[in-house]
């Protein structure tokens, strides 16, 4: 009762206030930064890079870095963008953790008025969102990781085998799909997969199911982990039964995290592209559109700070979505001992 | 009787307080939280769960628990959505996931009333199963692209400003304020959870009251799953998932001893609005996800903790008691 009453006293007051949003100056765009979920070294690098594009841009209202507690926690994503719509900001930048299910919540801030652009993980029917961000060309992935195994494993080639996040993710999924395409490949016939596990992206299951890999192909020699959780927790594991002269890691890893095992040699070469220029493209791509100096539209370019200049086209990743649209980052940074140094202390 | 209904109205006087505390901090900190728009996505962020708190609160003051809920949803909703891909009319589809509500309400209801199983372990293999059937309906793939009304139906205004699922939310409130605090059903209900034994040897038909709460249990969850689905534009088989902890939280907070017999629907409603204006206030203040976890977790602990410490001591005080003039007893025999 006390509440309602409340409510109606101030009310009426603040529906006059927030009435007419005047268009805001640049230097004042309310942003908010919407990673997977909060606690993940790549998306921290990713928001560095946003936050060091807003400086450049001269934005001075505070970045908002929001996001559920943990990866299960997708459809937290639609609380947070309905919050910000309500809060009235100017611009969402989305990392997808939910599907289609954050489509409506997305339509409803667009109604708003509100600038909305996707990295890293698109919403998939394209409703709500104006552009996806992507890091590299999906199909490129099953390339990277066939030369990266046929580089550690020499001209004689050998098997190996694959450790993955959960056996639902999609990106997960396309990136294997490419590297059994790639492998089909005459050049790379000398390789072979022996077997793809999951390791849901927990360290401790991922450990696990790198050492029962050990175990059961006692031939394997390389362990490919298309993900930074993964790759990590099996170089450790290597490492730590002093198995790295007999199977080496690789797959797409975090320079800090992998620099290590680059070092003793249990990981000689992986591949990641990087989230920090990820999160800054982002940033910039969000800040043309809030600011209107260009339009969501397929061929509009624009100019993104140290990076260059950057096209907005058709997403050809999505083809059956009409307006789907889409700027491509690329490329893939490959790592090894005599690079790591430097990307882990530019 | 007294003392324990005294022990109550003060449990809802803290709670009212607490709840007045957080609605002048949201008030005073933030300037949209009063926002009418705001008022009302505050229950239509999670009207699933607290549609479902009404039901369940029934159940735990039954001294039974219903975990499997959020599967539920999730399975009628895939159903739903399975016919639809296979192109079933669209209201057949609704009544489709509607019935699985039921029939898996219907299942529990028959392992525990019937079986006498424990609803604890029935429902925790519910939770597994019906998750398991779920995802078996529709692998990792998300159905959507349902007819508009009933996108509309979830993610717009009803009458005036009121979407459906809140107008709904009210009428089950006072029905079900009605049937628990003034029936005789709701007496029923109150005197199993006390002592099924007594009420059965009282005539109370024990077995067809656990039956009836089950399936309206699944009907709700059902009902629930098939707003969620409507609200979010498409259901995938992992929808809901954690939804019975939240809802369990919200009727432990709001009195309800979850070994049954004693609680009430007004403390139920006053925790449910903490918890959602909690929420809401420190969403719109920006606070991390991490940390509105663990303030939510320490108003659980202390919710548990609240109503029950005062009859775990109690509890172990008298046995100490009882032991202690036992073994007197025996000495003296001795």
């Amino acid at each position: 009762m006390f509440k309602k009453l409340m409510m109606l006293a101030v009310i009426s007051m603040l529906l006059l206030s927030a009435c007419a949003p005047a268009a805001p100056k640049p230097e004042e765009l309310k942003m908010v930064f919407l990673p997977k979920f909060l606690g993940n070294a790549v998306f921290d690098e990713a928001h560095a890079g946003a936050l060091a594009a807003a400086k450049e841009l001269g934005v001075t209202a505070e970045l908002q870095f929001l996001a559920p507690a943990t990866g299960g926690e997708g459809a937290k994503q639609v609380e947070i963008i309905t919050n910000a719509t309500t809060q009235g900001v100017n611009a969402i930048m989305l990392s997808n953790n939910a599907g289609d299910q954050v489509a409506p919540a997305a339509k409803a801030a667009r109604d708003a008025g509100i600038t909305f652009v996707t990295w890293d993980s698109p919403i998939p029917s394209a409703e709500g969102e104006q552009v996806f961000v992507a890091q590299v060309d999906f199909s490129e992935t099953g390339k990277v990781m066939a030369d990266m195994a046929r580089n550690i494993l020499g001209d004689d080639g050998g098997k190996f085998a694959v450790l993955s996040a959960g056996p639902d993710s999609a990106n997960q999924n396309a990136w294997i799909d490419a590297l059994k395409e790639t492998l089909k490949d005459p050049a790379y016939s000398n390789l072979e997969l022996l077997d793809v596990v999951y390791g849901n992206d927990e360290t401790e299951k991922s450990t696990q199911e790198a050492l029962a890999l050990v175990d059961k192909y006692p031939e394997m020699e390389l362990i490919m982990a298309p993900t930074t959780v993964g790759i990590a927790a099996a170089a450790k594991a290597m490492q730590d039964e002093g198995l790295c002269d007999k199977v080496k890691v690789s797959g797409l890893g975090l320079p800090a995290e992998m620099v290590s095992f680059v070092k003793n040699g249990c990981s000689p070469e992986f591949a990641l592209w990087s989230f920090y220029d990820l999160g800054y493209l982002t940033y910039y791509l969000t800040y043309r559109l809030a600011t209107g100096e260009i339009q969501a539209v397929d061929g509009a370019q624009f100019e993104s700070g140290k990076m260059g200049t950057f096209t907005i086209t058709a997403d050809p990743t999505r083809p059956d979505v009409p307006g789907a649209l889409r700027v491509l980052m690329g490329p893939f940074s490959q790592y090894n001992a005599s690079n790591i140094d430097a990307a882990v202390n530019p | 009787m007294l003392r324990r209904l005294e022990r109550l109205r003060s449990w809802e006087g803290i709670l009212l307080v607490l709840l007045i505390g957080i609605v002048i901090f949201n008030a005073s900190t933030t300037p949209h939280y009063l926002l009418f728009q705001n008022q009302i996505n505050l229950f239509q962020l999670h009207i699933e769960k607290i549609i479902i708190a009404l039901i369940m609160a029934f159940i735990i003051i039954n001294a039974e628990i219903d975990i499997s809920v959020g599967s539920v949803m999730a399975l009628a909703g895939c159903v739903m959505g399975y016919f639809f891909e296979k192109g079933v009319p669209f209201g057949l589809c609704v009544l489709a996931g509607l019935l699985t509500g039921a029939l898996t309400g219907a299942f529990n209801g028959f392992m525990v009333a019937y079986v006498r199983m424990t609803s604890l372990i029935v429902t925790l293999s519910g939770l597994i199963g019906y998750r398991g059937l779920a995802h078996v309906l529709l692998e990792n793939r998300s159905v959507g692209n349902f007819p508009e009304w009933f996108d509309r139906l979830g993610q717009k205004p009803l009458i005036g400003p009121f979407p459906f699922a809140l107008i709904v939310f009210f009428i089950l409130l006072i029905i079900a304020l009605i049937i628990l605090q003034r029936s005789g059903a709701g007496r029923y209900v109150f005197v199993i959870g006390n002592n099924s034994e007594v009420a059965r040897y009282s005539g109370v038909n024990v077995r067809r009251v656990k039956m009836t709460l089950f399936i309206v249990s699944g009907i709700v969850a059902a009902f629930a799953g098939l707003l969620l689905t409507a609200r979010l534009g498409s259901i995938r088989g992992d929808i809901g998932i954690g939804t019975e902890l939240e809802v369990i939280t919200m009727v432990l907070l709001g009195g309800v001893s979850i070994f049954g017999g004693t609680g009430s629907l007004y403390g139920v409603l006053l925790s449910i609005l903490i918890i959602l204006n909690l929420r809401n206030g420190m969403g719109l203040l920006n606070v991390p996800g991490e940390n509105q976890t663990g303030v939510i977790g320490a108003l659980l602990i202390l919710s548990v903790l609240g109503p029950n410490i005062g009859r775990g001591v109690s509890e172990a005080w008298s046995r100490r008691h009882v032991q202690r003039t036992r073994v007197g007893e025996e000495e003296k025999g001795g």
